[in-house]
């Protein structure tokens, strides 16, 4: 009630002012924490926009609680990026049903109920991974000699539908291609864990041509291990996620031969967050482009994806 | 069922654990892998961090009490070395004693709790373990403190990483040791001279044994406990240090159910978790016993599924194997 009266009254005071509710999942995350400041620094320009955030800390029952106390407050627009999508479709379907629209991001709820959901898709970007790496590998001497390049893959959590799609988009992109999967171990997304496999990969495997992470972490914990035993020259690393502090600096620092970019969607959901205060329809699906960095596009900011 | 006479040495009984894990390995070898001499040396490095909370553990095991906060110290530490030494510049010969005594401050804040106040060591060590995470996360801003700098701006300047990251993470002796390794064999014999050579040590084991007639035969038990969780915050504080130069970033979430491990280290190698007996040796084989369990499970590259239920099978097993009577 109190909070309502608050957020109606700043309203008033400040004509064209609308607040926005986010609701995200998990701040222990990198690139979670890099959408919040994407979203920040794309409602920083506009200052009719006031941005409210509340981090659950990856746990579904607090994201309830906070979605309601954002319902509780009057927020004009709610953007959440909610951790499980069964448990979270109710608060999410209640704030819709009330009127507030609602902008799902990067992970979904059930259902309709709900204005815009705004992601990319990591079965795509696997498979763009894949088949970036079946090209850069054409000139591999095993290949050249009619046999197959040796490639280590490092899992995100397989439990994980991140880590699921970004495995089975690349496995479609390398099958009945000259790569061969020698070594695949669950890292969890986890760098220390990683390093771990990749010296467990390089105890068993003596020629491996390239190791694809489905994190930047992970592949660049697989460097540190491949660069401990020497053998760092011999090997190209990949992995996704190209946030500027981690994958970006990878690459820049030649360490990774390619990241790719999962995008957060902070400036579009900032973006399609006006248009639907302003009254304009949106799609009811945006689907984000990614980008790949390599060491020869990092300048130019990447290179789209198909 | 009596056991037979060998098999009543504790030492015996602890070395079995870790012949049964290394008969494993020498079966599923993944084509000759665990006969290199490589996939020992990374075994060896892989298990230094934990191994060194784990000789914190043992000193705290032995006064009946049990250090929940270790994995967030090292959190805690991890960032506040990378902060100094990457991004405020400190030379590493300051920074790592500052760190240590960070860690130290920290342990000596659980040790004043459980022995002046009295509060139990679940209690203390779980609520500076929920704080000092806490604490880490604030410093560090929610990110990882990397070469990366972010500039207000909010692009990013790239600075190069400090020398001691290279110098901590390197091989020596022509490639064939980790300095880290180095490091967690100082811990053990740090806590080696701690518990056998001096006064103290014996104090730990009093304490933990019986406290009350320790208080009555003058042992100062609350000074026994400050040392003993103080050494415990100091070693998390050097494994953090280790987690850092080996990441070549501070991660405020580093260390996350590390404890687990230290714990599961510590009584694997047949330290009592009732306290007042113990040994740091059994820490040193537990150590070794639990490296060889995962180095062996991730050269076959067995999946994860299987992977924790055998190591839940054979931490069983192992400590089975350490019970006095076979009964």
């Amino acid at each position: 009630m109190f909070a309502a009266s608050v957020a109606s009254q700043a309203a008033t005071d400040l004509g064209r002012r609308w607040t926005i509710g986010m609701s995200q999942c998990n701040l222990g995350e990198p690139w979670r924490v890099q959408m919040n400041a994407d979203l920040q620094r794309a409602a920083a320009v506009h200052p009719e926009l006031k941005l409210v955030f509340k981090d659950a800390q990856n746990d579904t029952l607090r994201q309830r609680a906070q979605i309601e106390e954002f319902i509780n407050s009057g927020i004009d627009l709610l953007i959440v990026s909610p951790k499980e999508a069964a448990p979270l479709t109710p608060p999410v379907a209640d704030a819709f049903k009330r009127g507030i629209p609602v902008i799902v991001l990067d992970r979904r709820v059930l259902g309709t109920s709900f204005t815009q959901f705004i992601g990319a898709d990591n079965r795509r970007i696997g498979r763009a991974a894949g088949e970036w790496i079946v090209r850069r590998l054409a000139s591999n001497p095993r290949v050249q000699a009619g046999g197959k390049a040796h490639v280590v893959e490092l899992k995100g959590l397989m439990t994980s539908t991140p880590g699921q799609d970004r495995s089975a988009g690349f496995r479609e992109a390398i099958k009945g291609q000259p790569v061969e999967i020698v070594f695949e171990a669950d890292m969890k997304w986890l760098e220390p864990e990683a390093r771990k496999e990749m010296e467990s990969a390089l105890a068993v495997h003596r020629d491996i041509d390239l190791v694809y992470a489905h994190n930047d972490p992970g592949a660049h914990g697989a460097y540190l291990a491949a660069r401990a035993g020497g053998h760092a020259k011999d090997i190209l690393f990949v992995g996704i996620d190209a946030l500027p502090h981690e994958g970006q600096a990878y690459v820049m620092q030649g360490l990774l031969a390619a990241t790719f970019e999962y995008p957060t969607g902070g400036v579009e959901a900032i973006n399609s967050a006006l248009r639907i205060l302003h009254g304009e329809k949106v799609p009811k699906e945006l689907s984000l482009p990614s980008r790949v960095f390599t060491r020869e596009n990092l300048e130019r900011g990447g290179e789209q994806l198909p | 069922m009596k056991p037979p006479g060998w098999l009543s040495v504790p030492w015996m009984r602890a070395f079995l654990a870790l012949l049964l894990v290394l008969a494993v390995g020498a079966v599923w070898h993944a084509d000759g892998a665990f006969f290199r001499w490589n996939t020992h040396r990374d075994m060896l490095r892989q298990v230094a961090v934990p191994g060194i909370l784990a000789c914190g553990m043992t000193l705290v095991i032995i006064t009946g009490g049990i250090d929940l906060a270790v994995g967030s110290i090292l959190g805690l530490c991890a960032v506040t070395f990378a902060l100094l030494t990457i991004h405020c510049g400190w030379p590493a010969i300051v920074a790592l004693p500052a760190v240590v005594l960070l860690g130290a401050a920290g342990g000596a804040t659980s040790g004043t709790l459980v022995g002046r106040l009295r509060v139990q060591p679940f209690i203390a060590t779980l609520a500076l373990m929920v704080f000092a995470r806490g604490l880490a996360k604030f410093i560090a801003g929610g990110q990882k403190i990397s070469a990366a700098v972010l500039k207000p701006d909010g692009t990013f300047a790239y600075v190069a990483l400090p020398p001691v990251f290279q110098h901590l993470d390197a091989r020596l002796f022509g490639g064939n040791v980790a300095a880290v390794t180095l490091v967690f064999l100082g811990c053990v014999a740090v806590s080696w001279v701690v518990l056998t050579q001096l006064r103290y040590g014996r104090y730990l084991f009093a304490t933990g044994g019986n406290e009350e007639a320790a208080r009555y035969s003058g042992v100062p038990v609350t000074h026994a406990r400050l040392l003993a969780y103080g050494l415990s915050g100091a070693f998390a504080a050097v494994a953090g240090i280790c987690q850092a130069v080996q990441e070549q970033q501070g991660d405020p979430e580093a260390g996350v159910a590390y404890e687990l491990t230290a714990i599961a280290i510590a009584v694997i190698g047949g330290n009592s978790l009732a306290g007042g007996r113990g040994a740091i040796g059994f820490t040193l084989l537990g150590a070794l016993t639990i490296g060889y369990l995962e180095k062996i499970l991730s050269i076959n590259a067995v999946a994860q599924s299987s992977r924790l239920m055998l190591t839940g099978v054979i931490i069983v097993a192992a400590v089975l194997l350490q019970r006095r009577q076979l009964n």
